[in-house]
C-alpha cells in the first residue's frame, strides 16, 4: 500500500512540474488557431446585395444592407452630381430581403417612380429612384445570385478545424482539472472535478448546438471558454467550496449569450426591444442606487437570498443593446441626444454608488458609441472634457479618490498601506515566472479581492505570464476581429454594438491589469470571463453575443440567419 | 456604412493602449522582478519573513550560509568566521542592512525571469575569502573597527570585515550596551571616521600637482605654528625637512602650511575628485559620504584640515578605492563584494589622478614604510603605506588608521584598516594590516 502511495505521490510531483509547460503551449496554440481562423478572409469575399444603374449606363454595387447615397466621398454610393446633397438618401435592406428607401433631409428631395416620397418608401426590383435630377434604377440580387455569392464567401473551419482547436481546449481543461485535484484539499476534490466536468460538458454542448444549427464558426466561443476555464482555475484555488456558484453563472452566461444572439438575428425585433432594454438598465441601476449594500468600498452589491451580485455588470449588456442603432436612426438628432442623456444617467448612478471603475468602463463604451454614431470628433472631445470636469468634482467630493490618485505609481513606498494589494500582485506575478508555480499552488488568492480585482496576478503566479498574456491576447483578438469584420458588416447596429461590447471588455482589461500592477489607479474592475464573480461572468458572455453578431462569414454565426432557409421561405 | 466601418477602427486605440501597457509591464517585470519577488511576505520563498532556500558561498565555494530546509539557516562552521562575516551575510531576520540576505535576496531566492521563484534557492558567490576575513577579525581581537583588502586590478574585495559583531547562529539576547554599539552597521561601508594623517595623502596629491617647486622646498618645523584662531602642533619639533620626510614623519606643521597655501577650495575639489566626499556604489551597497569643510584662509581650522583633523571625515571604503587608484597608476576599478564572472569583462576603471601623481605618491608611501614603519615589521611585503592617528577628543584614545597596498609579484592588493580608539596608527592598525596581508599572501591563488 505504501509502495502504491509513493508511486502516486511521485507521479503527482512529476505531473505538477510538467503540466506547467504543457498548459501555456496549449493556450498559445488555441489562441493562435482561433486568431488565424477569425482573421482569415478569402480575397474575393466582398458581399454585394444589389445594384444601381447610373444615368451613364454603368452599375454601382450595394455592398451592405445599409447604404448611404450622396455627393460626399464617404458615402457608400458616391454620386458626384451638383443637385445631390452630401448625404442624400439611404437604401436599407432587412432580414427578409425587403428594401426601404429613406430621404435624409436632402435639399432637392427623393422621388420614387416620379412620385415624391415622404420620409421613406418601400423599394422593389426595377424601381426608378430620382435623387435631385439624377435617375437611378434599383436592382436587388436575385435568389440565384445570392446563392452563388454565398458559395464564394469565406466559410470558417474549412482550413482550420474548430473541432481540433476544441480538442486542444479539452486537453487544457482536463490537465487543469487533474492539477487542481492534486493540489486541492481532499474535501474539495469532488466539487472541483464536478464543476470542471460541467464546464467541459457545456463547452461541447455549445459546440454541438451550433453544429446542429449548421454553423461552422466557433472561434469566438472557444476563446471565451478558454478564458472561462482559467476563471474556473482561479475559483478552484481561491474558493473551491463556492465553485458551484461559478458553474451556475457560467450556465446562465452561456444561456444569455444564446438568448441575445437569437434576439440579434432580427433587427426589427431589436428595434422593438431597445426601449425595454434601456428601461431595464435604468431600473437595475436605480435598484442599485437605493438598495444595494456596500462591499469592499463600492456600494454595488445586491443580495437576494444566498446570492449577491453586481447589477452594474448586467447593465453593460443593456447599455450596448440600447445604445447601438441602425443607420436610419443615426440621422435623427433626437436619438443621439436621448443616448447622451441615458449614458449620463448611467455614469452618474455609478458615481453615486462609488463604482468609479465601472463608470470609466461605461464612459468608454459611451465614447465609442457616440463616435461611431456621430463620427464627430468634437462631440467626443466635449464629452471627455465634461468627464474630466466631472471627475475633478468627484475627487473634491470624495477625498479617498484623491488619495488614490496621489499615491498611484508609488505602491512600493507604502507597501503595507495603500500599495498592499498592488505590491502583493507584483510579487506574486514575478514569482510565477513564465510558467507559474502550478495551478492551486499560489498564495496571492488569500489577499482580499485577489480573485476578482487582481486576477491577472493570480493567473501569472499560478499558471505563468504566458497564459496570462494569452488571456489578454484572446480579448485583443476579438477587438481586431471586430475592427476587420466591420468592412463586411451588414448593419451599423452590429458594427456599433460589437465595437461597444469589445471596448467594454478591453477597458476592463486595462483597468484590471494595469490597476493591479500600479500602472493606473487601482479601481477594482473585473477581468472579463476570468475574475471570480457571477454577474461579471454572465455579463461577459452577454457582451460576447454582440461580437458574435458581427461575424458575417458564410454560415459562421448563429446570430445570422441562413440565407438558404430564407430563400425557401421566399419561394413559398 | 462606409463611415461607420472606418470609425470602428477606434477600438484599435484600446488595443494599442493595451499593447503599449503590456510592453511597459514586461519591461518593468524584467527590470524589477527580482526585487518584487524578494519580499519577506512572498510565501513562495519566505516563511515568517525568513528565506526558505538559497546558499551564500565565499569566492572559493566555502558555504557561508545556507537554508537548512526546516525554515532556518546554518552559517559557517567556525564561530570566528561567523562573527567575521556577519555584516556581509546578514542574518535571516534582516537586522543587518548591508547583509547579502537582504541586499541580494533576489539572487539568493534563485529568482529569474523565466522560472520565477519555482524550485527556489539560488547560490550567491561573494568575492571575499572566508579564511582571510576570519584572520582579519582575529587580528582585530575584539576591538571595534574595520579591515578590508581589495584586488586593485579587479576591484574584488577579498576581505571586508566589520568588528563589533556577534554570532548569528547564537545571537545574544540583548544587543544593548557599549560592546554592541553600531553592531548592525558594516563599518567599512556605513561609517565615516576622522582620518588623521592618512588624509595627508590627499593634501600631498594636491601639493604635488599644484606646487611645482614642492620637491626643492626645505620646510622647518618648530613643533608648533600659529594661525589666526589657534595653532597647529606636532609631537616634537621635526627641524628642517624635505617633503618626503614631512610625510614619513607625518609632520602636522608642514601639512598645515601646505593646506594654508593651497586653500580650502582646492583641497575640497581634490576630495571630491578622489570620491572621498561622495558616495560610492559597491555592487548594490552605498558607502557613507565623507566630509571636508572649507574654512577661511589663514585659520587654524584650514591648517588642521590638511592634516586630517578639524571637521574631516572619511569613509574607509572610499579611502580604499583612493589607495587602490594610487596602486593602479591612478585609476581605480569599481569595488565589488560579489565574485565577478571570469568571462564577462569588468566595468571600466575610473581615473582619479594622473599616473605621475600616483607614482609620486607611491614612492613617498614606500619611503614612509622604509623610514618610519620599518620594513622588517612587514616581512615579505613590498609595502606602500600611510598611517593615521586620528584624535577624536573627549579624552578617548585616537582612532588608528593604516592604508596602503603591496606590489608583490602578481599579488595586487590594497588595504584599509581602522581600529577605533586603537591608539597609534602604525602600531595598532599596522600590526593588523601585516597579519592580514601575511595570510592573504599565504592563501593567494
Amino acid at each position: 500500500m505504501n509502495g502504491l502511495e509513493a508511486v502516486v505521490s511521485a507521479f503527482a510531483d512529476w505531473f505538477s512540474c510538467g503540466v506547467r509547460f504543457v498548459l501555456p503551449v496549449l493556450a498559445i496554440l488555441i489562441v493562435v488557431r482561433c486568431g488565424l481562423s477569425l482573421l482569415q478572409r478569402d480575397a474575393e469575399d466582398i458581399e454585394v446585395w444589389g445594384w444601381l444603374t447610373l444615368p451613364n449606363g454603368s452599375r454601382v454595387a450595394l455592398r451592405h444592407w445599409e447604404n448611404i447615397l450622396g455627393r460626399s466621398g464617404s458615402s457608400d454610393v458616391c454620386l458626384a452630381y451638383p443637385t445631390l446633397s452630401r448625404r442624400h438618401a439611404a437604401i436599407i435592406r432587412d432580414m427578409r430581403g425587403n428594401w426601404v428607401l429613406y430621404d435624409l433631409h436632402s435639399r432637392h428631395g427623393v422621388r420614387l417612380n416620379r412620385d415624391p416620397i415622404g420620409g421613406q418608401a418601400e423599394l422593389h426590383a426595377g424601381d426608378l429612384l430620382s435623387l435631385g435630377d439624377v435617375d437611378l434604377v434599383f436592382l436587388p440580387l436575385t435568389a440565384e445570385e445570392e446563392t452563388a455569392q454565398a458559395e464564394s464567401r469565406t466559410v470558417p473551419g474549412r482550413t482550420i478545424r474548430p473541432g481540433f482547436t476544441l480538442l486542444l481546449l479539452l486537453l487544457f481543461q482536463l490537465l487543469l482539472t487533474l492539477q487542481h485535484c492534486i493540489a486541492a484539499d481532499q474535501a474539495d476534490v469532488l466539487q472541483i472535478s464536478v464543476c470542471f466536468f460541467v464546464l467541459i460538458l457545456l463547452t461541447w454542448c455549445a459546440y454541438l448546438l451550433i453544429r446542429a444549427m449548421r454553423r461552422t464558426g466557433f472561434e469566438i466561443e472557444t476563446l471565451a471558454f478558454l478564458l472561462s476555464s482559467v476563471g474556473f482555475s482561479v475559483a478552484a484555488t481561491s474558493a473551491p467550496g463556492f465553485m458551484w456558484k461559478n458553474t451556475l453563472c457560467l450556465v446562465l452566461g452561456v444561456g444569455l449569450f444564446f438568448c441575445i444572439g437569437w434576439c440579434l438575428r432580427d433587427l426589427n425585433r431589436v428595434r422593438r426591444l431597445r426601449w425595454a432594454a434601456a428601461a431595464a438598465g435604468l431600473l437595475l441601476l436605480a435598484v442599485n442606487v437605493f438598495t444595494a449594500e456596500s462591499l469592499l468600498g463600492a456600494r454595488n452589491w445586491l443580495s437576494i437570498g444566498r446570492f449577491s451580485f453586481q447589477p452594474s455588470e448586467l447593465v453593460k449588456v443593456f447599455f450596448v443593446f440600447a445604445g447601438a442603432a441602425t443607420l436610419d436612426r443615426l440621422f435623427r438628432k433626437r436619438n443621439i441626444w436621448l443616448f447622451v442623456v441615458y449614458s449620463g444617467l448611467c455614469v452618474l448612478a455609478l458615481a453615486v454608488i462609488s463604482d468609479f471603475g465601472t463608470a470609466v468602463v461605461f464612459f468608454t463604451a459611451y465614447l465609442v458609441i457616440a463616435y461611431l454614431r456621430s463620427g464627430d470628433a468634437a462631440t467626443v472631445i466635449l464629452s471627455v472634457a465634461a468627464a474630466l470636469f466631472a471627475g475633478a468634482t468627484a475627487i473634491t467630493l470624495r477625498p479617498y479618490i484623491a488619495v488614490r490618485f496621489s499615491r498611484w505609481g508609488n505602491a512600493w513606498a507604502d507597501l503595507n498601506g495603500y500599495g498592499y494589494q498592488q505590491t502583493r500582485t507584483m510579487t506574486a506575478a514575478a514569482s510565477g515566472g513564465l510558467f507559474g508555480q502550478g495551478a492551486g499552488k499560489g498564495w496571492l488568492h488569500t489577499v482580499v479581492a485577489a480573485d476578482t480585482d487582481m486576477v491577472f496576478g493570480v493567473v501569472s503566479e499560478e499558471l505563468g505570464l504566458l497564459i496570462a498574456l494569452c488571456l489578454v491576447a484572446a480579448l485583443l483578438l476579438l477587438a481586431v476581429f471586430v475592427a476587420c469584420a466591420s468592412r463586411h458588416s451588414r448593419s451599423s447596429y452590429y458594427s456599433i454594438a460589437s465595437a461597444a461590447a469589445v471596448s467594454i471588455l478591453l477597458m476592463q482589461v486595462i483597468l484590471n491589469v494595469f490597476g493591479s500592477m500600479d500602472m493606473l489607479p487601482f479601481t477594482g474592475v473585473t477581468f472579463p470571463f476570468v475574475s471570480r464573480g457571477g454577474s461579471s461572468l454572465i455579463a461577459s458572455w452577454g457582451l460576447l453575443a454582440f461580437i458574435r453578431a458581427a461575424d458575417t462569414r458564410q454560415n459562421a454565426s448563429f446570430t445570422v440567419k441562413l440565407p438558404k432557409r430564407r430563400k425557401t421561405e421566399n419561394d413559398q | 456604412m462606409k463611415r461607420i466601418q472606418k470609425r470602428t477602427w477606434c477600438v484599435l486605440l484600446l488595443v494599442l493602449g493595451i499593447l503599449i501597457g503590456l510592453v511597459l509591464y514586461i519591461w518593468r517585470l524584467a527590470a524589477h522582478g527580482g526585487e518584487w519577488a524578494a519580499q519577506p511576505y512572498n510565501r513562495s520563498v519566505y516563511r515568517n519573513g525568513i528565506l526558505q532556500s538559497g546558499t551564500i558561498t565565499d569566492r572559493n565555494g566555502v558555504i557561508l550560509a545556507t537554508a537548512d530546509g526546516n525554515g532556518g539557516w546554518t552559517y559557517a562552521e567556525d564561530i570566528s568566521a561567523r562573527r567575521a562575516l556577519l555584516h556581509l551575510i546578514g542574518d535571516s531576520s534582516g537586522n543587518i542592512g548591508t547583509g547579502a540576505l537582504s541586499v541580494y535576496a533576489d539572487r539568493v531566492t534563485g529568482y529569474d525571469f523565466v522560472t520565477g521563484t519555482y524550485g527556489g534557492g539560488g547560490t550567491l558567490v561573494l568575492s571575499v575569502d572566508a579564511e582571510l576575513c576570519r584572520a582579519a577579525s582575529e587580528a582585530l581581537a575584539g576591538r571595534r573597527g574595520t579591515v578590508a583588502v581589495v584586488n586593485y586590478e579587479t576591484g574584488e574585495l577579498l576581505c571586508a570585515v566589520s568588528s563589533g559583531s556577534y554570532d548569528p547562529a547564537n545571537p545574544p539576547k540583548s544587543l544593548e550596551g557599549e560592546a554592541y554599539e553600531g553592531v548592525y552597521m558594516h563599518r567599512l561601508f556605513s561609517a565615516a571616521y576622522t582620518p588623521g594623517s592618512v588624509f595627508k595623502l590627499v593634501t600631498a596629491a594636491a601639493a604635488i600637482e599644484n606646487l611645482p617647486d614642492l620637491y626643492e622646498r626645505v620646510f622647518t618645523c618648530t613643533g608648533s605654528a600659529a594661525y589666526t584662531n589657534g595653532g597647529v602642533s606636532c609631537m616634537k619639533a621635526h627641524g628642517t625637512l624635505a617633503f618626503e620626510d614631512a610625510l614619513a614623519d607625518s609632520c602636522n606643521c608642514v601639512f598645515a602650511e601646505l593646506a594654508s597655501e593651497l586653500g580650502g577650495e582646492i583641497l575640497s575639489e581634490y576630495c571630491a575628485r578622489f570620491g572621498l566626499t561622495g558616495r560610492q556604489t559597491v555592487d548594490r551597497l552605498q558607502t557613507a559620504a565623507g566630509k571636508y569643510t572649507v574654512f577661511p584662509d589663514g585659520t587654524a581650522d584650514l591648517a588642521w584640515s590638511g592634516a586630517g583633523q578639524a571637521e574631516d571625515l572619511l569613509n574607509p571604503a572610499s579611502m580604499l578605492r583612493f589607495v587602490a587608484a594610487i596602486a593602479n597608476q591612478g585609476s581605480s576599478p569599481a569595488l565589488h563584494v560579489l565574485k565577478q564572472s571570469d568571462i564577462l569583462p569588468f566595468g571600466g576603471n575610473v581615473r582619479l589622478m594622473k599616473t605621475e601623481t600616483a607614482e609620486a605618491l607611491a614612492r613617498v608611501m614606500h619611503y614612509c614604510v622604509v623610514k618610519t614603519y620599518g620594513a622588517d615589521n612587514y616581512p615579505g611585503l613590498e609595502l606602500y603605506a600611510k598611517s593615521g592617528t586620528a584624535e577624536v577628543g573627549g579624552g578617548a584614545k585616537p582612532h588608528a588608521w593604516f592604508v596602503g597596498f603591496i606590489r608583490n609579484e602578481g599579488i595586487p592588493l590594497a588595504f584599509v584598516v581602522v581600529v577605533e580608539n586603537g591608539g597609534s596608527g602604525s602600531a595598532a592598525a599596522g600590526a593588523v594590516a601585516n597579519s592580514v596581508l601575511q595570510t592573504a599572501i599565504k592563501n593567494w591563488r
